[in-house]
């Protein structure tokens, strides 16, 4: 019996890159654990990666749980939409029902999406060839600027990027990373005078039928016109749909609390058997963290502009930065706004603007990334 | 190199011309439920 070359003692067949791997693992944890940076994401993400890369284990070779799950789950695109339908669930469409025009603030902060596509096929098979970014690659990596994790599993995996791991891994990430992302740029592009400019109170309230209206209409809207996001913004809406109807109370708290805790964990541990040091490892991963903050970046950057074009058009009604809310990193965005906002005037409440632009960006992620699925085909 | 171009200016309009849809339909929405419920509070 070939004890120590065989099916025996994994350590002995430990590479550099399972070790590696093993070493993330234990930072993701701890990410999650100690500084708890996204830790409903990051401990079953750090413990999927570690029993991924534990030689001999199998966890995540054909047969294996990860492997099954991953099958079932991701490539079948079953984790992010039933997602979906949770945060459709959570969400209160009201701040950007009161102010509709905060819509075109989460359209133009969807540049950082095609701006990283752009630069990525640009260092890839578009011109210099000095990454293995093809058309698809590059698409998933811009849509880590959508900052919305089941939409870039949605995107990556129907494109078939190689990068599907990483790119969550950065999406999820840099979520998290929006209150150290966002501030120096708004700084930068917003005077201190701007940035102390108060809003409106928007007066009245959201008729139900309105709200119970807005996630059909939604759907037949955007399903219409981009079919190829019918499946994202459907299940966003049906969670919506279930929270506003008033009708079915246990069903949208199963949603918002059961479910999505379910999904949500077997969507991390799968995420993270999909970290193998073997496939992961390459100097494109590291690139692609690169790409996402470039999206992060270029996402707040058209977003602010928007949002400083509306302050003209408006005669100073509205603040320029909630232009950077229109990303749907939702609520970090707005808590960054509201920050910024009471830093700059101690009386300048902007967090249910910020938060209308906030959900908005979370519908026009969707549309974008519809719009990717729809596009890149016709392009390859 | 130019296929990724039209893909930005192409996408960019497809969301602009979706949302921008969206919001029309909306505000009409808003101005059509708005009546009644001021009629039913007279």
């Amino acid at each position: 019996m070939n004890i120590l070359g065989g099916e025996f003692l994994g350590f002995l067949n430990l590479n550099w890159q399972a070790a590696a791997m093993l070493v993330i693992s234990g930072v993701l944890m701890w990410l999650g654990i100690a500084r708890k940076v996204e830790p409903v994401l990051l401990v079953p993400i750090g413990a999927g990666c570690m029993l991924a890369n534990i030689p001999l284990g199998g966890a995540a070779e054909p047969g294996g749980f990860l492997a099954i799950l991953r099958e079932a789950g991701i490539h079948t695109e079953i984790f992010p939409l039933l997602i979906f339908i949770g945060v459709g669930a959570m969400i209160d469409f009201e701040p950007f029902l009161q102010r509709p025009y905060t819509i075109l603030l989460g359209a133009a902060a969807q540049f950082g999406i095609f701006g990283t596509f752009f630069l990525a096929y640009l260092l890839g098979d578009g011109w210099l060839h000095i990454l293995d970014f093809s058309l698809q690659d590059a698409a998933s990596i811009g849509i880590i600027g959508s900052a919305d994790g089941p939409t870039s599993i949605f995107v990556s995996t129907t494109l078939q990027s190689k990068y599907t791991a990483a790119i969550v891994v950065a999406a999820y990430s840099y979520m998290a990373m929006v209150p150290i992302i966002q501030p120096p740029i708004i700084k930068a592009m917003c005077s201190k005078e701007e940035r102390a400019l108060k809003m409106p109170i928007v007066a009245g309230t959201i008729s139900q039928r309105t709200k119970i209206l807005f996630p059909i209409i939604t759907v037949l809207v955007v399903g219409l016109i981009c079919p190829k996001a019918t499946p994202l913004i459907g299940c966003l809406m049906f969670g919506n749909l279930l929270r506003e109807c008033g009708a079915v109370e246990s069903l949208s708290r199963t949603a918002q609390n059961e479910m999505v805790n379910i999904v949500t964990m077997l969507l991390g541990i799968t995420v993270g058997g999909m970290m193998a040091g073997t496939e992961f490892l390459r100097p494109e991963t590291i690139l692609v963290f690169v790409m996402g903050i470039v999206a992060f970046s270029l996402d707040t950057v058209a977003g602010v502009l928007l949002g400083k074009l509306m302050c003209v058009l408006s005669g100073r009604k509205v603040n320029p930065m909630i232009g950077a809310c229109g990303i749907s990193a939702f609520p970090m965005s707005s808590r960054v706004v509201q920050k910024l906002g009471l830093e700059a005037n101690p009386y300048n409440h902007l967090l249910m603007n910020a938060a209308g632009a906030n959900v908005a960006g979370q519908i026009a992620s969707v549309v974008a990334g519809g719009v990717m699925l729809m596009l890149v085909p016709m392009f390859i | 190199m130019l296929n990724a171009l039209w893909v930005v200016l192409l996408g960019m309009a497809i969301i602009f011309a979706v949302l921008g849809v969206l919001l029309l339909v909306m505000t009409f929405l808003d101005r059509l439920v708005r009546p009644k419920e001021k009629k039913e509070e007279r």
